[in-house]
């Protein structure tokens, strides 16, 4: 069933196509990825769904009503986790759960109830009493998702909740993701860590400068590159004409440097390793390793942009 | 979400900052303090410094002035134009009339001047001592002959001038001030007398009826002393505001109070502009809170910390300063009224704020326009002493009108006196409501991304 629903969406701002004609939708109980580079245009887009800004054109559809049109139908039901911390530094961790719960109209035990199950979730519990400029950066980030989940909401955003965190906040932070998805809730989950989003997401959209560049589950994005490989090679060292030496190799798409490495795309020739030995050889410069890429998101990034997505 | 909520959050915010507290609570508490002793002269009257002390100087010799009244009567201008019947009527007169017990017992031992003046007799030297270590506020010369001098005025047709000299201390203006009065008013009340008796006289020789009137002098005697003891005489500061007296202590706490209210409207002013910079103000948007109740939240969120501000002030000034600020019914309701002026003036200050995108505004509010908002509206300088172009502008003031109704209410009007202030300031309470409601209600396009990045975007 189809939760939410983009129909060609666009926002321009003076100077930007900050989200350019996009369209997808969300089905309820998955976890949707959104991934691209900075100014992709994710938050932006996630923006629009939460009802902060309008859209300069086209359509958001909550379980098939306009949110253009009447944002009332989606604010209650949606939770959203900005990109920026927002809190406030100055009131406690408690207060800050209390007055976001105030403001999803929930009070009294209800509210006393859900605060505990929250910081449970969030595992801020025994923090709570501290003042928010008092927490560490991971535990900032935690209390901005628990401050979005009190209301218990049917559609969670996420946009980029790790960014900026300790390993162990942020796998804790990626396990309450699949913990609250397996509860039923429907996650957007944003994102420019390949890994991240590969590790939680079912269905995957990639941006890049405002439109939606592939879309799938993790294999059938792979599947995009399918029969393409990447190849490393190290160097003791090497001179500047080996790239162009192997770019002239039939079975050879692409090759670039990447700091002390030459990456090689290829169509899987079967003598590929023979044959950049060889043209190696002929410069004055030497192999320490070659290895051999399994595609990954990244990968795909790489061949749909022509760029990395982390630069 | 409650407007109540989003109030409650904030002042919670408020009270658990420690610099705005300093500033917007210490601060006046240190000020009125500082400045009621150290201007205390200005204002003060004997329930807050106690009584006025001075020195009296007596340059006469009673002895040899009465012996010398006598010996006149006898001899020269006196005794040609006066029988000699009449002036052993005179010289009894002498006996029963003491002008040091008029002078001492019954004008500064009276119990109205009492309250204010207490004397002692001193010799001149000691007396400007006294009045160098600020000892004594005022030092009352009793001239030589002034008891020969007074005596001729009383019991004879003729008048000699009797000029009673006040020193006073520069730093001491004011008390100086009302020494000066209190002996005018001595010496107006014994003129009248003497005045009405020479008329009295004057007739009475070109009548030839000395006799009759003589016989009226112990009447005359009477009134003096009668007069001096019922009607208290009129003391400069008293006719000066023509009520209550008040003290530098009530004066400076009314004062204070009233300008550091309107660090809370700066304050205020900040905070949605600091919502939207938390991306909290957006949290709220997204949660479907409306804007207007966010906005109304600020108000009375200004509000209460402003009648917060008041209540410390007021109750520490009552108890600790000793400060007078009158019916307390009617000071809550100037209290009241002059949050809600605040709390417009920083929804006002909020709107601006947020809309320019740079706390410049409230950076100029807060150290330009308060400050002048200050001096206009006597907060520095009492507004009696301001040109009248000043006093009028201070009604334009949420401070001015707050402190002149305060004032008022504090020398003992009644609220009718102060309903025009009260009126005005519910009116530019409003006034500056609808003009923040004006400019908010145009909604524009707030940011999701970091405020920076945002206005790279507009000048790119
Ligand atoms: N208020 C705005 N005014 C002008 N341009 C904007 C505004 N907000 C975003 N943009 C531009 O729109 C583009 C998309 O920005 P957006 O914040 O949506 O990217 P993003 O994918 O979330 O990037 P990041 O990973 O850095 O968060 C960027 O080029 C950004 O500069
Ligand atoms: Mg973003």
């Amino acid at each position: 069933m189809t939760l939410l629903e983009i129909r060609n969406l666009k926002k321009y701002f003076k100077n930007v196509k900050a989200v350019d004609d996009i369209s997808f939708r969300v089905n309820k109980g998955e976890i949707f990825g959104l991934l691209g580079p900075n100014g992709a245009g994710k938050s932006t887009t996630i923006s629009m769904i939460s009802t902060l800004i309008k859209p300069t054109s086209g359509e958001i559809l909550y379980k098939g009503e306009s949110i253009v049109k009447k944002p009332s139908i989606i604010q209650k039901k949606l939770g959203v986790v900005p990109q920026d911390i927002a809190l406030y530094p100055d009131l406690t961790g408690y207060n800050n759960l209390k007055f976001w719960g105030h403001s999803y109209g929930l009070r009294g035990k209800l509210l006393n109830k859900r605060i505990d199950e929250v910081s449970e979730i969030i595992g801020l519990k025994d923090k709570l009493k501290k003042k928010v400029n008092e927490y560490s950066g991971g535990m900032k980030r935690r209390l901005n998702i628990g401050a979005a989940l009190l209301h218990k909401p049917e559609l969670l955003i996420m946009d980029e909740p790790t960014v900026g965190i300790d390993p162990q906040s942020r796998n804790h932070i990626l396990d309450t993701v699949l913990k609250l998805n397996k509860q039923g809730m429907t996650i957007i989950y944003t994102s420019h860590y390949m890994e991240e989003v590969e590790y939680v997401c079912s269905r995957i959209s990639i941006m890049d400068n405002g439109k939606i560049i592939a879309m799938g589950t993790k294999d059938e994005l792979i599947d995009i590159i399918k029969g393409q490989k990447k190849i490393s090679l190290k160097f003791d060292e090497f001179s500047e004409d080996v790239v162009e030496k192997i770019k002239g190799i039939e079975s050879v798409k692409d090759a670039y440097i990447l700091d002390d490495e030459i990456i090689i795309s290829t169509e899987n020739g079967e003598t590929i390793f023979k044959d950049i030995i060889t043209e190696v050889s002929t410069t004055n410069s030497s192999i320490t390793s070659i290895d051999i890429q399994k595609p990954n998101l990244e990968t795909v990034f790489l061949h749909l942009t022509g760029k990395s997505l982390r630069d | 979400m409650r407007v109540l909520d989003i109030a409650i959050k904030d002042l919670r915010l408020m009270l658990s900052d420690k610099k705005a507290l300093a500033i917007m609570i210490m601060m006046p508490i240190i000020l009125t303090s500082i400045l009621s002793f150290a201007l205390g002269g200005t204002f003060t009257s004997e329930d807050s410094i106690g009584k006025t002390k001075i020195a009296v100087v007596k340059k006469y010799n009673i002895a040899t002035e009465i012996e010398d009244f006598r010996y006149s009567l006898s001899n020269g201008i006196v005794s040609e134009n006066i029988s000699k019947s009449d002036l052993e009527k005179i010289s009894k007169g002498v006996e029963e009339l003491s002008i040091e017990k008029i002078f001492f017992k019954d004008f500064l031992d009276n119990k109205d001047i009492k309250e204010f003046l207490e004397y002692e007799i001193v010799r001149e030297d000691e007396a400007l001592k006294l009045l160098n270590s600020k000892k004594i506020s005022a030092i009352v010369i009793l001239p030589e002959n002034f008891i020969y001098d007074m005596y001729t005025n009383f019991l004879t047709p003729f008048r000699n001038k009797v000029e009673i000299k006040v020193i006073t201390h520069p730093d001491m203006n004011f008390k100086g001030r009302i020494v000066n009065g209190i002996m005018e008013s001595f010496t107006d009340m014994t003129s009248t007398l003497i005045v009405g008796k020479n008329v009295l006289i004057e007739t009475a020789l070109e009548e030839d009826v000395i006799d009759k009137v003589f016989n009226n002098m112990n009447d005359v005697i009477d009134d003096i002393t009668v007069n001096l003891s019922n009607n208290s005489p009129e003391i400069v500061y008293e006719s000066l505001n023509g009520r209550n007296p008040i003290s530098s202590f009530s004066y400076y706490s009314a004062a204070m109070t009233s300008m550091f209210i309107l660090f809370s409207a700066g304050y205020g002013g900040k905070s949605l502009l600091e919502e939207k910079d938390n991306i909290t103000y957006q949290r709220m948007i997204i949660a479907g809170v409306s804007r207007w109740k966010i906005l109304v939240g600020k108000f009375f969120t200004i509000l209460a910390f402003t009648l917060i501000q008041i209540f410390v002030m007021v109750t520490f000034s009552t108890f600790v300063l000793k400060a007078n600020w009158g019916n307390i019914y009617i000071v809550t309701i100037i209290s009241i009224l002059a949050a809600f002026a605040v709390a417009g003036l920083g929804t006002l200050i909020a709107v601006l704020t947020y809309k320019v995108g740079n706390y410049k505004m409230t950076n100029i509010f807060e150290s330009g326009i308060i400050q002048v908002m200050a001096f206009v509206g006597g907060s520095f300088i009492p507004i009696d002493v301001l040109p009248k172009f000043i006093r009028f502008l201070s009604n334009l003031t949420i401070n001015g009108l707050a402190l002149n109704s305060y004032f008022r209410i504090m020398m003992g009007y009644g609220i009718g006196e102060i309903l025009k202030y009260l009126a005005l300031l519910v009116l530019i309470g409003i006034g500056l409501m609808f003009i923040s409601i004006y400019l908010f209600r145009e909604k524009e396009r707030y940011y999701y991304v970091e405020r920076v990045d945002a206005e790279n975007y507009e000048t790119a």
